[in-house]
């Protein structure tokens, strides 16, 4: 038998600024001379390297939130502040990993991870550096002239993790990033996700409908409901990572949210 | 770096190599060995269909002959050179007017509902029916043929390069769009390449058609060029001078089409990647 390790690493947070705030968002769509409302009354704020956690079931305006915040499609009423300055268009500082793959197919992968880089005012030299960084970070080093094609979906969602993170983002927002993966490969994502998190402290806005990637994740689960999806629970996680789905702390986590998810 | 080759033409699989490269010479030598053979066995008249010996020692005099020693003696060049230009430069207004009017149609809804009617109903005139509108505007010659190589590639380029943009995937677009790019680079660097699969399929389709009107052009009484050249036969009852050109063309269509394929992956990275 291994000695049974307790729960250790992760740093300690030092004490962290506002960075989001949403303020009573609302939407309001229009289906088939309908209006529907898909998001009500959502209003949170989101702490300088906070990995949050939004989770629902499906249909819930979890999407619809997040394309929001990307600045993709434009709320009914209510405001998006990023370090106090309303946003509204897509943009750098708030950038995005999709569920589907958006990597441009003509690009090889180290193309796709410089394509952000390009237009901005940087030395040659320091980007090229970069671009290796990221490159090893998400450990593609050897697949650096692959064509998207070519590689697996595990890896081209690395591709599009790096591909953003190396922009710096405020906040990095995620929609179901690994849902189309196998249970294994998803895993070494969600592992990926969280060294990459602690080495470079971004914040993260990660959309999910899986329980165990919720708890695996995140610092605070925000649960949505539906008709109209409405944020019904803030929860704060505060087991210790690496976390273990064994772990009876964990079992009783996904207990509750899974009662929550029901009712 | 190592890199794995990917097949992504699985026919290749089925056929050795050497097999799969002389598969696009069958159809022409069998066809020419046909040919051969019919008139060996003096089937067909000569008068309908001449002996390929003769267009051989045809083409050796229209081709390599001293001009003035014999009619159409050495004349290729010639025509061959004044069809190109004409053909270069009606494409080439096609490609000017019709890539970025496409894309822009492609991409926004007012300017495809502004143009659509117009540009489909233009579409379905045949081209000979311009052939005496551009008679009387143009008068005989270049003008006229230019015009109408550039009208019937207009159509295939500009249809091809709206579809190209309005099939892109929105995501690649709004990728673009958070990771900072603007609308200038977003075109060159996205839209483009996105629709190039397309818009490489409408600049072969107008290039293609673009013989087909330049002869039409050239039968109204140029003094040179190839069009010019089978007009001038039939009236001489040249046969085999008229199947010579109908040779030619085909064998400058097929190189101009191959030698557009080339250059386009040459010179851009997602005709090289996506076709
Ligand atoms: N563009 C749109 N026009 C009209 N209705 C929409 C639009 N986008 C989303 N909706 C509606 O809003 C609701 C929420 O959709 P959304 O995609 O945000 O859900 P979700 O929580 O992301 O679901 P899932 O987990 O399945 O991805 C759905 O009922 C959908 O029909
Ligand atoms: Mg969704």
């Amino acid at each position: 038998m291994k000695p049974k390790l307790k729960a250790i690493s992760r740093f300690q947070p030092e004490p962290r600024e506002t960075i989001l705030e949403i303020r009573n968002l609302r939407k309001v769509f229009n289906i088939n001379n309908a209006f529907v409302t898909v998001l009500d009354e959502i209003d949170f704020s989101v702490k300088g390297g906070e990995m949050i956690c939004i989770f629902g079931r499906s249909g819930c305006g979890k999407s619809t939130l997040l394309n929001i915040l990307g600045g993709f499609i434009a709320p009914s009423s209510g405001a998006i502040l990023l370090n106090g300055k309303g946003v509204s268009k897509p943009g750098p500082d708030r950038c995005v990993v999709f569920q589907e793959d958006t990597l441009f197919p003509w690009l090889t992968v180290k193309e796709n991870i410089a394509f952000g880089l390009k237009g901005r005012t940087t030395e040659k030299k320091a980007s090229e550096e970069e671009i290796e960084r990221f490159l090893s970070l998400v450990g593609l080093s050897e697949f650096r002239d692959y064509l998207p094609r070519e590689i697996s979906g595990g890896m081209k969602q690395r591709v599009a993790l790096a591909r953003v993170l190396i922009l710096k983002p405020k906040v990095l927002l995620m929609d179901e990033p690994f849902a189309s993966l196998d249970a294994q490969t998803r895993e070494e994502m969600q592992n990926l996700l969280l060294s990459l998190w602690e080495k470079l402290s971004h914040t993260v806005l990660f959309v999910t409908h899986d329980v165990n990637e919720a708890i695996t994740l995140a610092d605070r689960i925000l649960v949505m409901g539906k008709d109209p999806g409405r944020i019904r629970d803030d929860i704060s996680v505060d087991l210790l990572r690496p976390r273990k789905r064994e772990a009876s702390e964990f079992l009783l986590f996904s207990r509750e949210l899974y009662a929550r998810l029901r009712d | 770096m190592k890199k794995r080759t990917v097949q992504t033409d699985n026919s290749e699989f089925q056929t050795p190599r050497s097999a799969f490269r002389i598969l696009p010479w069958i159809i022409p030598l069998g066809f020419i060995l046909l040919w051969f053979m019919v008139s060996e066995t003096g089937m067909i008249p000569t008068y309908l269909m001449p002996h390929p010996a003769e267009i051989g020692k045809t083409s050796y005099n229209y081709i390599l002959g001293n001009p003035g020693e014999a009619p159409y003696a050495g004349r290729f060049l010639d025509d061959a050179v004044a069809s190109l230009m004409r053909v270069a430069m009606g494409f080439a207004l096609a490609v000017i007017l019709g890539l970025p009017l496409g894309i822009i149609s492609g991409r926004i809804s007012v300017v495809q509902r502004l143009m659509g009617t117009t540009i489909n109903g233009l579409r379905a005139v045949p081209g000979i029916s311009w052939l005496p509108l551009a008679m009387i505007w143009f008068g005989i010659g270049i003008k006229t043929t230019v015009f109408l190589v550039a009208l019937a590639a207009f159509f295939p380029i500009y249809l091809n390069a709206a579809a190209g943009a309005r099939q892109i995937n929105p995501l690649l677009l709004q990728a673009g769009a958070m990771m900072g790019v603007k609308r200038l680079r977003g075109t060159f660097a996205i839209l483009l390449p996105g629709a190039m699969p397309h818009i490489m399929t409408g600049l072969r389709l107008g290039l293609g058609i673009s013989w087909a009107y330049l002869v039409l052009g050239e039968l109204t009484g140029v003094p040179n060029g190839l069009g010019a050249l089978i007009m001038d036969a039939r009236m001489l009852g040249r046969i085999d001078i008229i199947v010579l050109g109908i040779i030619i063309i085909a064998v400058i269509g097929r190189v101009g089409d191959q030698l557009l394929k080339t250059s386009l992956r040459v010179c851009f990275k997602s005709a090289r990647r996506m076709t």
